[in-house]
């Protein structure tokens, strides 16, 4: 019985970490993908991309939120957001 | 005071959008002009635009309100008031010194009251009810080419029980052709507490250091792919070592009722990777895209993803709303209240480690003329001595699954000189 629920879960296991392979080799591809976009555009091309709001960091009032919310969850970084410094006790 | 202060803040914007929303109808009602009177007005804008130039010294004047409420406070071992109002007022200005070098300074204060580390001699109303934390940093930026920027920063915060110092370095490297780029950074936060520990548990408590010390590297490839889309990879690697639980956090066990201090290993490495893609779907909308993955060496990995759609209602004004999800697992030491076991060599009932799931949502205005809100000129100057380039308000509505909620207004205003 202990022997065949241990199948099971070995059988889910694996089933979790081919999908979790698939959702990975995916992500890898569709990150080639885009970084080895060869469409080369040129700097009086760029009228839309340099708007502020196209800016490929957070606004400048998202400071008070990455703030709060790297103190409110363990999980944080990776988003311009403070990495150290202040207990963040409260 | 502080609400007045943000509702005065917000009329003032409004006010301004009102003006800009009755010269928008006034040019409708006006509308069928004739050509030559057309082109005469688009001469006399062109003729107003004055020129940046690299002299141009800018500032920004950031404050907030938050506010959160919660029934799992940390300081109470996991339970009791999570209630705590923190405004906050941050300056930022960036100094030209020559065309190809930059001066950057920025400074604030963080005012808090807490119910929660109130709790922490367990007298209402006490000494750890409120603390204000301040902060400041210097820095500075080289355009070494076209190509190439290197820059540095140090600085420092301060508040009752805690004292940081910190100094960082960046690089940015761009291809000629200015569509892909990798920024390099590097940071280290060295930090010092005043262990304050529970007023019952102050004789029999103890700690190893009262250091904490934070390291943080991260690289960074931005890339433009089409005219009107751009993507961004970052990685990010954080070490931290010292005292890393919170010395008046609370914990309670199974087999007694006294409690004991919060403890956690003295070392965590987090690695979050994040990924953005930013595209003008229209002229008038733009889609705002964020994704991060996170890991870290207590157990914890989260997800996090963030949609927002700025819609640009005329040439100077947007209105931007967003929406934000977050999910984690928890730190292999988290225990609710009572649950956890003597046994145990690490254990904390701080909410904030715990699994979880939160969303977000909230909306930007922004306005920015482009001749400025405000110009104001002295007699004998050419220049105006200074112009009010920008105003911006955000309100955004914070639910998470532990039962804790937060509202966080924010208004910001753009200076130059």
């Amino acid at each position: 019985m202990i022997s065949d629920d241990n199948q099971i879960l070995n059988e889910n296991k694996e089933i979790m970490n081919s999908q979790k392979r698939i959702i990975k080799g995916l992500f890898v591809l569709i990150f080639i993908g885009i970084m080895s976009s060869c469409s080369s555009v040129k700097g009086y091309q760029k009228m839309y991309l340099n708007e502020p709001c196209m800016a490929l960091e957070g606004q400048k009032l998202d400071y008070f939120e990455i703030n709060f919310e790297t103190y409110r969850e363990g999980a944080s970084g990776a988003n311009g957001g403070k990495v150290g410094g202040g207990c963040g006790c409260n | 005071m502080r609400m007045q202060l943000i509702v005065i803040s917000i009329t003032l914007f409004f006010l301004v959008l009102i003006q800009d929303v009755k010269a928008q109808v006034r040019k409708l009602a006006s509308g069928f002009q004739s050509d030559q009177s057309k082109r005469d007005s688009t001469e006399i804008e062109i003729d107003e635009y004055v020129r940046p130039d690299w002299k141009t010294i800018d500032m920004d004047f950031l404050s907030s309100y938050y506010a959160q409420d919660g029934n799992n406070g940390a300081v109470t071992g996991g339970i009791g008031t999570e209630q705590l109002t923190d405004f906050t007022q941050k300056m930022s200005i960036r100094v030209p010194v020559t065309p190809s070098i930059s001066l950057n300074v920025d400074g604030g204060y963080d005012y808090y009251s807490s119910a929660s580390t109130d709790n922490i001699d367990n007298i209402r109303s006490s000494d750890s009810a409120s603390d204000m934390r301040t902060h400041g940093n210097i820095g500075a930026t080289f355009e070494l080419s076209d190509t190439r920027t290197f820059g540095f920063r140090f600085g420092g915060s301060a508040e009752y029980d805690y004292i940081s110092i910190n100094g960082g370095v960046n690089a940015a490297f761009s291809t000629k052709d200015q569509n892909t780029a990798v920024q390099l950074s590097l940071q280290a936060f060295i930090d010092k507490w005043d262990v304050i520990f529970p007023r019952e548990l102050r004789r029999s408590s103890s700690v190893t250091t009262d250091r904490r010390n934070s390291y943080n590297g991260s690289i960074g490839i931005s890339h433009i792919i089409s005219k009107r889309t751009q993507v961004q990879f970052q990685l990010e690697g954080t070490y931290m070592n010292g005292l890393l639980s919170t010395p008046f956090h609370r914990v309670y066990f199974q087999e007694q009722d006294a409690a004991l201090i919060e403890l956690l290993p003295d070392s965590r490495t987090k690695i979050p990777i994040g990924f953005r893609l930013n595209s003008h779907l229209t002229d008038n909308l733009i889609l705002r895209t964020y994704y991060r993955y996170y890991w870290d060496s207590w157990g914890m990995t989260g997800h996090t993803a963030q949609i927002e759609l700025p819609i640009k209602i005329n040439r100077f004004l947007s209105i931007a709303p967003y929406y934000r999800y977050h999910t984690q697992s928890a730190v292999d030491y988290f225990q609710p209240y009572k649950e956890h076991t003597l046994s145990e060599s690490f254990y904390t009932s701080d909410y904030d480690l715990s699994a979880l799931q939160s969303h977000a949502y909230g909306v930007a205005l922004s306005y920015s003329p482009a001749g400025g809100l405000v110009k104001a000129k002295l007699p004998f100057m050419k220049r105006p001595a200074f112009t009010i380039k920008s105003i911006d308000v955000k309100y955004s509505h914070y639910d998470r699954s532990t039962g804790l909620k937060a509202d966080i207004i924010s208004l910001g205003i753009g200076i130059s000189f």
